[in-house]
């Protein structure tokens, strides 16, 4: 395929220099992923290539669209439409927190570059492109929660957000990404890097509208005794991908990454990790939950890899599908690759339906079947919710489960 | 007046097998009836087809509730028609808290009678009552549904549970077995108290002991689908002497 024909189209590109040009001869000599790479062997990108697409500009932006979120009530929102960030919430930004534009900061555009997933599609194009660049440096204990909040309505473009987020040694920061767009392709790319004894709490809604391809790549790294508590809900959009890298870099590192997968209708979600222990004495944890419905599709793919010298790694894994309809289907590929020989991991992959006998007890007792059904749901997915420790990110989360099963109840058409 | 429960001609199948095969039973208000059987005779396959789980398909007869037929509810509409279950086995609900799955009950009750959804205090202090008589503690009400629940705390909660549902029609499937003398007396002790004039109640047990303390108006024993020999409380003794030897053959 040449580079004028594959979507997005990406002439305006021509003058890019450094690592951004390097981006874009990866993707113009690979482009869309073939379905038989092993990586994607579970979800097409088909639907995505075959889309009209121009990456989003400055002058496509639109003012800031609402979300539905909960925000805490202290939190500073940071708002990108169509993957053009709005620079003027920058300033409600709190004392410890830095922003610059990775535009004009060569060393943060090569430190992000080296820590997002390698020759991936996403990460090559969405550095190329870079709708909006933003680095924020996090120096001290920031209380403020940050919101980076992505909304959008023209279909007809693609957003390309960049972030790379610094924590400090020592430094904490709550952050969390609510993405609720009506772009033909949301297509962010994240870095954060957590530094040594530092905490980052982080959540990720994946809100976007139902004709909407979202296709995400976060790198993150670890320091040296630092603990990460990371929650993702993917709800929205007709195809979603979340990819998360870690790298746990330092010893005694500690590292929670959930997530929750919601599909009706034809949706395709795909969760995507791979949980690198570099080094020993470091604890990874996922719980993975899906329920889907209707003829929805659920991927989850997890790698454990745990480098030679990684002794006393700890990783955990466990992931289990709910379907509720016959034409459901969930895929689980977990793998640990383990190359030290003192290590305790654990992984496990279940797919399930809802239990007649449990449905049974409680219609007995004069519940509706809906209600019901949506008692079991909320308890097969409370075990991942559960996981949130920070009040305010699981405030935002709750509700959006709460909500896709109302919806899923309204929706109910006697048999499947 | 219909009776409470009539059960006329009654033939139900599980999967392809027939296992109730015409079943018979009049039970008027205020009237406690007991079943006896063997093993495998078929008495849990009644209840649960008097409850209306799916699977259990009914291929002939009918069951009455003051004069309407119940074939076609669903078990939640059964149960808000006073129909209650008290399970051989009650099932464990993990993640499903015990005090939001009692309101939810409750509650589906209460607006059925065109009633408001009751205040969370005065519930909590409403199940705490009922609770204390049945000797359970805060701490099991606290837990998922008969999660971490010994076989008796699990006879316990579900006697709790028709005494906050005040149901017309309770079957109780065996909820003496497992139990020792204590535990017997608390649980025959908390079904008595709902003994009342305007409800009648089907006692399935697999001893006589039990119908020492919960009395019958009437014993049936039920051998191979159907109802062998009807006596009164007498025939519980007779049974538990000579055992179910001859019982099928004496239809
Ligand atoms: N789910 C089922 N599928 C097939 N057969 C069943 C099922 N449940 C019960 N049965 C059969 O129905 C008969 C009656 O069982 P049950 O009603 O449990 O007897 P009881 O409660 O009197 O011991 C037995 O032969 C049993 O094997
Ligand atoms: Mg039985």
């Amino acid at each position: 395929m040449s580079a004028s024909t594959m979507q997005p189209n990406l002439d305006h590109l021509a003058g890019l220099t450094g690592v951004r040009a390097g981006a874009l001869t990866r993707w113009q000599e690979t482009g869309w992923p073939h379905s038989r790479v092993e990586q994607w062997r579970f979800t097409r990108l088909t639907s995505v290539e075959k889309m009209d697409l121009r990456p989003a500009s400055a002058a496509a932006a639109v003012g800031t669209a609402a979300i539905s979120a909960e925000l805490p009530e202290n939190a500073v929102v940071l708002s990108f439409s169509n993957g053009v960030l709005d620079v003027a919430g920058i300033a409600a930004l709190s004392d410890g927190v830095t922003a610059s534009f990775l535009s004009e900061n060569d060393t943060a555009l090569a430190a992000l570059a080296a820590s997002v997933p390698a020759s991936h599609p996403i990460s090559d194009l969405s550095l190329a492109v870079m709708t909006s660049g933003l680095h924020l440096e996090i120096a001290g204990k920031v209380d403020m929660p940050i919101i980076l909040a992505f909304t959008g309505d023209d279909n007809g473009v693609s957003s390309h957000p960049v972030v790379s987020i610094k924590l400090a040694d020592g430094a904490s920061a709550v952050l969390a990404e609510w993405h609720q767009s009506a772009v033909g392709l949301s297509a962010p790319l994240m870095a954060i890097e957590v530094g040594n004894k530092a905490r980052l709490d982080y959540a990720k809604v994946q809100h976007d509208s139902a004709q909407s391809a979202h296709l995400a790549a976060t790198g993150l790294t670890l320091g040296e005794g630092s603990v990460f508590e990371g929650f993702q809900i993917s709800v929205g959009g007709q195809l979603a991908r979340l990819e998360t890298h870690i790298t746990l870099l330092g010893e005694n590192a500690d590292c929670t990454l959930s997530a929750i997968y919601l599909g009706r209708a034809s949706q395709h979600h795909d969760i995507t990790t791979n949980m690198n222990h570099a080094k020993g004495h470091c604890l990874s944890n996922q719980i993975i939950r899906g329920v889907l419905d209707d003829s929805a599709r659920g991927v989850f793919q997890g790698k454990v890899h745990v480098a030679p010298d990684a002794q006393k790694t700890d990783g955990q894994q466990m992931s289990r599908a709910l379907l509720l309809s016959r034409k459901a289907e969930a895929d689980a590929k977990p793998e640990l690759e383990i190359y030290a020989d003192d290590v305790l991991c654990a992984h496990g992959a279940t797919v399930g339906e809802l239990d007649e006998t449990q449905l049974f007890y409680l219609t007995s007792r004069g519940i509706d079947r809906d209600t019901a059904r949506g008692m079991l749901i909320s308890a097969f997915l409370d075990d991942a919710i559960d996981s949130i420790s920070h009040p305010a990110l699981a405030d935002m989360l709750r509700p959006v489960t709460t909500a896709w099963m109302t919806a899923s109840n309204r929706s109910e058409t006697g048999d499947k | 007046m219909a009776p409470l429960l009539e059960i006329r001609d009654l033939h139900a199948s599980v999967g392809d097998t027939p296992i109730l095969k015409g079943i018979n039973l009049t039970i008027n208000a205020g009237e406690i009836h007991a079943i006896m059987g063997p093993n495998g005779s078929g008495k849990s396959t009644m209840s649960y087809v008097l409850a209306g789980r799916d699977g259990y398909e009914v291929t002939g007869g009918d069951i009455l509730m003051n004069g309407v037929s119940m074939l076609e509810m669903e078990s939640d509409e059964r149960a808000l028609a006073g129909m209650f279950l008290a399970f051989q086995y009650p099932v464990e609900l993990p993640g499903v808290g015990g005090m939001s799955f009692l309101r939810a009950a409750v509650n589906a009750r209460r607006i059925e009678a065109g009633e408001d959804e009751i205040d969370q205090l005065e519930f909590v202090k409403l199940v705490r009552a009922k609770a204390k008589h049945l000797s359970i503690n805060d701490d099991m009400l606290k837990r998922a549904v008969n999660v971490g629940f010994s076989g008796g705390e699990k006879k316990r909660y579900e006697i709790l549970q028709m005494a906050l549902l005040k149901p017309v029609f309770s079957v109780l499937d065996e909820t003496d077995s497992g139990l020792d003398v204590d535990a017997l007396k608390i649980v025959s002790d908390g079904v008595n108290f709902l003994r009342d004039p305007a409800r009648s109640m089907l006692v399935i047990t697999h001893y006589q002991r039990l119908l020492n303390h919960i009395v019958p108006d009437y014993v049936h024993i039920l051998a191979g689908g159907k109802i062998r020999r009807t006596g009164g409380k007498e025939l519980a003794l007779e049974v538990e002497e000579s055992g179910y030897v001859g019982i099928d053959d004496a239809a």
